[in-house]
């Protein structure tokens, strides 16, 4: 029960710093879905029905994806600034332990992802439908366990240097990695086509396999291997807590 | 026999090949205001940083209580609460927020946790500014902030970096006071400064570190009376010369210097000679209109000790 109530109280620090740099974030989200329907709506008459039958059902769960990637991973932007100013030290010298501090602010980027994800499920749900109820759960649950992956790996990047322009730069550079090496934008069968040698990336990438089981929730597909898709998540997802734990903590106790 | 509230065995910090903190053994005892005495860099916040367990000692320990910082640490986090030298919060942060959320995570309830920072706030003179952001604040209130944050935890071991500076001279006085209560209240503190004043007002021990090493250790009266002649018996007397045989008979007692009528004495336990140079005076009917005894300066310890100016060096 202590151990819940210091981890929730670090969540809820970082929701709170969430909703005063709402606009912000609000900004860049509103600049990305933008990009995105103007994709859509080009691509909607561009791309081959053959391949695509409705370019805007197929990127909707991607949109739904961004909107939690984007939010989970904005953690780490707070995170930097944290470092930089040593607030961080502040952090690790309050009575909780390593393990609650870890969890707490996975928690606080997950938290962020699903209340932006909010909207984006209710437009999706517009334009595509209403899932079953265990669609939902798959979906929730490939949500959760993408929101972890991202939070704790925007965590981890953030805390690799304190030098401010190479924190941004190994940050924008994992972004746009896990943004566009995915089949968020492209169906698979063009993937290997398009990315080369970066395919197998995107095939394993968590956002393909989140992008997937929202494609199967909000029924654009049929059927998905459902295991490889959630196992594959599973495993990002604990790696991203493990590899966070050991390097947030060891980067910030010096 | 006092009870050990700290223990630093053979503590060495390094950043990479820096040596930041070089063998440092020390005993803090349980209730004592006690000082951390060093030029920046001197070793000082780190020293205070691995106390609280945000650095991880090279080699060597620190016990907090027994509890070991390395192999105990959230225990050791438990006891100890901390006063930053800057300010830990971002721009945007407002002091009444920050408060209250520190004291959610240092065990109290929600409804306990708005009472105890408005008494801190306060009590500090913080409460006007509670929903100001933190960028709006002067240093001197950020300080104030930090100190808010030890004041609401009230640890066991509360560690204050540089608690007064920034501050002005009336909040320097309150502060203080502020700090003593802590003490008297049950807490040991330990503060790291390098102003000599309120060392010399505030700290009961002081440790002298310099370069990463510690050079000297005890009360203060200690540390001035280990300065060989470091008191001087400064004598104002009657009439333009002083007879010769008191003059011999001085110099029996510590190094004399002469001018006019002023007559200079460097003595060591200033207060117990000067006894026994107002009897000189008298037995030889020389007539004092004025006699004071100064004691060194920490300042002055600190250069005996280490041979650099503590001003200079900060």
């Amino acid at each position: 029960m202590d151990w819940l109530r210091g981890l929730l109280l670090v969540a809820q620090r970082d929701l709170a710093r969430f909703w005063r740099n709402i606009y912000w974030l609000a900004g860049q989200l509103a600049m990305n879905i933008a990009d995105l329907v103007i994709f859509a709506v080009i691509f909607r008459g561009l791309v081959n029905p053959a391949y695509i039958p409705d370019y805007i059902r197929f990127i909707t769960p991607g949109i739904l994806c961004l909107s939690i990637f984007i939010s989970a991973f904005s953690i780490g932007r707070e995170v930097g600034i944290e470092l930089r100013r040593e607030v961080t030290h502040y952090l690790v010298s309050l009575p909780v332990t390593r393990g609650q501090l870890v969890a707490g602010r996975i928690l606080g980027g997950v938290l962020r992802g699903f209340m932006y994800q909010a909207g984006f499920i209710i437009l999706a749900v517009v334009l595509m439908g209403l899932p079953s109820v265990d669609k939902w759960l798959l979906i929730l649950t490939a949500s959760l366990l993408l929101a972890v992956t991202m939070s704790g790996l925007s965590i981890t990047v953030s805390t690799l240097t304190r030098d401010f322009n190479l924190q941004a730069a190994i940050r924008s550079l994992v972004y746009f990695v896990f943004f566009f090496v995915s089949n968020v934008f492209y169906p698979e069968k063009a993937l290997a086509v398009r990315l080369g040698s970066a395919a197998p990336f995107a095939y394993y990438s968590p956002m393909s396999m989140t992008v997937n089981i929202y494609r199967y929730g909000f029924n654009y597909v049929s059927s998905i291997d459902v295991f490889f898709n959630l196992t594959g998540l599973i495993v990002w997802s604990t790696l991203a807590v493990l590899f966070t734990y050991k390097v947030y903590i060891r980067n910030l106790t010096g | 026999m006092k009870s050990k509230a700290v223990e630093i065995e053979n503590f060495t910090k390094k950043f990479g090949d820096f040596t930041a903190v070089d063998n440092l053994n020390l005993d803090i005892y349980e209730n004592e205001v006690f000082g951390l005495l060093g030029p920046n860099g001197s070793g000082k916040t780190t020293t205070l940083l691995t106390i609280a367990t945000v650095y991880k000692p090279t080699s060597g320990d620190i016990y907090v209580y027994g509890h070991s910082v390395t192999r105990e640490d959230y225990v050791v986090r438990k006891l100890v609460g901390i006063a930053f030298q800057d300010p830990k919060a971002m721009w945007i942060d407002k002091p009444y927020e920050l408060l209250t959320w520190h004291a959610r995570i240092v065990g109290y309830s929600s409804s306990e946790a708005k009472k105890v920072v408005q008494d801190v706030m306060e009590l500090l003179g913080l409460w006007e500014h509670r929903n100001k952001q933190f960028y709006q604040l002067s240093g001197g209130t950020r300080k104030k902030v930090e100190l808010a944050k030890v004041l609401i935890q009230k640890p066991r071991v509360a560690i204050l970096d540089e608690p007064t500076a920034q501050v002005d001279v009336l909040s320097k006085h309150a502060l203080w006071d502020v700090i003593k209560k802590l003490r008297d209240e049950g807490t040991t503190v330990i503060i790291a400064t390098n102003d000599m004043f309120e060392a010399e007002k505030v700290c009961e021990r002081i440790a002298i570190i310099y370069k990463g090493k510690l050079r000297a250790l005890g009360t203060i009266s200690e540390l001035k009376d280990s300065i060989p002649s470091g008191d001087l018996v400064e004598v104002q007397f009657e009439g333009g010369g002083i007879p010769e045989g008191l003059l011999r008979a001085l110099r029996d007692i510590g190094r004399v210097e002469a001018r006019s009528s002023v007559l200079k004495v460097y003595v060591e336990k200033g207060e117990e000679k000067v006894i026994d140079i107002i009897e000189l005076f008298r037995r030889y009917n020389v007539k004092i209109l004025r006699i004071m005894v100064k004691e060194p300066t920490l300042d002055d310890v600190f250069t005996y000790i280490t041979g650099a100016k503590l001003r200079e060096e900060s």
